[in-house]
């Protein structure tokens, strides 16, 4: 894979400085964003706040005690999104592929951009120069060669920081970063990894890819390519869904070919249920089976034309059980998922005109 | 001044002008007839300043005189009640007007009839006699098929070429187009026009077949005389596209099927097509012709089979329904024939047979392509 350039942008305590942005009576004080003195949790906090220990996620009451000045206001997620639609637009002023991650953060991939530029650190300062000139607020840029990377720069020096790891500094990074600051380690993970040992990228480094999928499943293959600096995910512009899938673990395996065709039409009910709501059409229905082996099996149909109605997704769902019977060994789950779907754009039909 | 006149004839003569009244004039003596009587000769005329139309009738009166009468009020006496003479009073100090009948009597104001818009006079005018059969059948073919777009006003009317050997309607909206020909009208002179809506609706509507039609016209304006009707128009300015031009002439792929058989599938198919294209397909191998429709919005679709004569290639095409029915309902053989070169390309609509070799009847119709 050739060199990319990824830039992870997270605005400074988002939430409380538009509140402040929009009330100058708050300006240059403590701010916490949700909840009140007596309960709720706090979504976000300024960093006057942030001075007395008030983090986000904070309970309001310990807040409060840590900061007896601290003044709540309620989130107004409108005018947050507002604002960071007019940040998505500074972005597309350089580059289409905009993964965001939430309202204040988001991912670019600068490796190919707009306005022709080989420094991807002077694209990061001047998307902030402009946040900062055209909505008064101020942002992290964080700069490396990879999302994983480039998430752990942004927050490297905050606020208003600009971070970059270079691809030979990748893994001297890596190294030093304790464990619970790494994207994906969550609490409980972090808990884990310490038990194991692993306080930081380097002791990471020392598991094997068995161990860590033994000890953190699908996770523990992430973990062995980050700690390498190996991450090649790329910057979905489009969070789309490409699939629909129900599956259901039996208590009991399964063997029987009547009660697994009454079982598997149950889970095909609930997925045509689903896939109702979701106001898109796909083309292939695909059949798991997992065996209690846990070895599994899967099978697909595309069909020429969309799945539309639930008489068209059974049919297509009954040849496909006769594809796997009889059951060669007993099964612990069976799942459908329905997958193609089609771009809204290519859905329109065009009347065509007279060339007068 | 005053005057009796039958109840009903009255009504039928302001019903067969009364299409012209607008509901939206500018002038509010535009929402009265005007009546003019000379000589015991009553002259009723309705306009919306773009088409003007007057009608003739005798009736017993004891002065000549103009007054305009408010149309509205006065159609829906009439049509209330029974045949009788109704005799007017006309005031024409301060332009009242009562009429006495068998029950009572009414009594309204209506305005100075010198007041009433005079349609412009054609001078130098050329003339062209046709029979009202042919022109009624030329509008009624092509009428449908013209557009309703304000960029293009000449698409909004019929274009009508006369010659001594054929008479030709032709009628667009860009997305379908109407061609109707008939080689025995025997027209007495050489000419083409815009006709606008309007005016072919009022001849549509009062053309019985059997009368003489005489059209005199200009560049900006035509008349139409026949029967005890004059129909006085404003023609549409401008050049009408090259229609011949976008006739295709190469059409191998000629599917043949029943009329009523195929009106009725597209009907009932159509109820599950989606609502903005009304795109139906037509899929044609060998003799079989399915209709399919189908509306994601709300998971509606239908799917029907026809049997078919088919000569061509295995076609898949797609139509908006709408036009289909329109042009379906406007041909009177039981078979029709849809003649097809590409599914991106126009479909040719014609009747399979005719009864009428002086007639020829052309529709085109542009499909509705689905971007995949």
């Amino acid at each position: 894979m050739e060199l990319r350039k990824i830039i992870h942008i997270d605005m400074d305590a988002f939430f409380a400085s538009v509140e402040q942005l929009d009330n100058p009576d708050l300006r240059g004080k403590p701010v916490a964003v949700g909840g009140n003195a007596e309960r709720g949790v706090i979504a976000a906090a300024s960093y006057e706040a942030r001075k007395f220990g008030v983090k986000s996620a904070m309970s309001s009451k310990i807040a409060a005690k840590k900061c007896p000045q601290l003044i709540f206001v309620r989130p107004r997620f409108e005018r947050y999104k507002e604002i960071s639609n007019a940040i998505h637009e500074i972005f597309s002023r350089y580059t289409d592929e905009i993964e965001p991650l939430s309202l204040d953060e988001a991912f670019l991939d600068v490796t190919f951009n707009k306005i022709d530029l080989n420094s991807a650190t002077f694209i990061a300062q001047s998307i902030k120069n402009d946040i900062k000139n055209e909505l008064n607020l101020i942002a992290s840029a964080g700069v490396s060669y990879n999302k994983f990377l480039a998430k752990m720069a942004s927050d490297q020096d905050k606020p208003d920081g600009l971070y970059i790891i270079r691809p030979k500094e990748g893994i001297n990074f890596i190294n030093t970063l304790p464990i619970e600051r790494f994207f994906g380690v969550g609490k409980v993970t972090a808990l884990k990894m310490h038990e194991l040992g692993i306080t930081n990228g380097k002791t990471l480094r020392n598991f094997s890819l068995e161990f860590l999928i033994d000890h953190f499943g699908k996770s523990g293959k992430y973990f062995y390519n980050i700690a390498r600096g190996i991450d090649n995910r790329n910057v979905e512009s489009e969070r789309e869904r490409k699939s629909i899938a129900v599956e259901s673990t039996f208590e009991l395996d399964i063997f029987d070919s009547t009660k697994f065709r009454m079982q598997a039409n149950l889970i095909l009910e609930r997925l045509w249920t689903r896939y109702q709501k979701f106001g898109q059409s796909g083309k292939t229905l695909n059949i798991k089976l997992k065996y209690n082996d846990f070895t599994q099996i899967t099978r697909s149909t595309t069909k020429n034309n969309r799945f539309i109605s639930k008489n068209s997704v059974e049919e297509t769902g009954k040849l496909l059980m006769e594809q796997v019977l009889p059951l060669s060994k007993p099964i612990r789950l069976i799942g459908f998922q329905i997958s193609g779907f089609q771009q809204e754009a290519e859905e329109i039909a065009t009347q065509m005109t007279l060339d007068f | 001044m005053n005057f009796i006149v039958s109840s009903t004839t009255l009504l039928r003569h302001l019903q067969s002008i009364s299409g012209v009244l607008s509901t939206s004039n500018t002038l509010p003596i535009l929402d009265n007839f005007l009546f003019d009587i000379v000589d015991g000769e009553l002259t009723i005329s309705a306009s919306d300043l773009e088409t003007t139309m007057r009608t003739k009738l005798e009736v017993e009166a004891n002065e000549s005189g103009k007054i305009a009468i408010p149309a509205k009020i006065l159609l829906d006496i009439l049509k209330n009640l029974p045949d009788q003479p109704c005799t007017f009073l006309v005031d024409r100090s301060n332009f009242g007007i009562e009429i006495s009948y068998d029950n009572g009597k009414s009594k309204m104001v209506g305005y100075n009839g010198d007041d009433f818009p005079k349609a412009p006079m054609i001078e130098n005018s050329d003339k062209i006699r046709v029979s009202g059969d042919i022109i009624s059948k030329a509008i009624s073919k092509t009428l449908f098929a013209t557009g309703n777009d304000d960029l293009r006003p000449v698409m909004s009317g019929v274009f009508c070429q006369f010659s001594p050997a054929e008479i030709i309607f032709v009628a667009t909206d860009a997305h379908k187009l109407v061609r109707y020909k008939r080689t025995d009208s025997q027209a007495t002179g050489s000419s083409s026009f815009i006709l606008p809506k309007k005016p072919l609706n009022m001849l549509k509507s009062n053309l019985r077949g059997d009368e003489e039609v005489l059209i005199e016209y200009s560049d900006s304006s035509a008349v139409f005389t026949f029967n005890d009707l004059v129909l006085m128009c404003r023609l549409i300015d401008g050049k009408y596209p090259n229609y011949e031009a976008v006739i295709p002439k190469e059409n191998p792929n000629v599917l043949t099927v029943d009329r009523l058989q195929f009106l009725g599938s597209i009907k009932r198919v159509s109820i599950f097509s989606n609502k903005t294209t009304h795109q139906i397909k037509l899929k044609i191998a060998g003799s079989e012709l399915s209709l399919s429709a189908e509306d994601l919005d709300f998971n509606n679709e239908a799917n029907e089979r026809l049997t078919c004569s088919y000569d061509g290639v295995d076609m898949e095409i797609g139509f908006n329904s709408r036009f289909l029915m329109e042009m379906l309902n406007n041909i009177d053989t039981p078979e029709i024939k849809i003649q097809m070169s590409e599914p991106s390309r126009a479909g040719l609509l014609v009747p399979a047979t005719s009864d009428n070799e002086n007639e020829d009847i052309l529709m085109l119709v542009m499909p509705v392509m689905l971007n995949r």
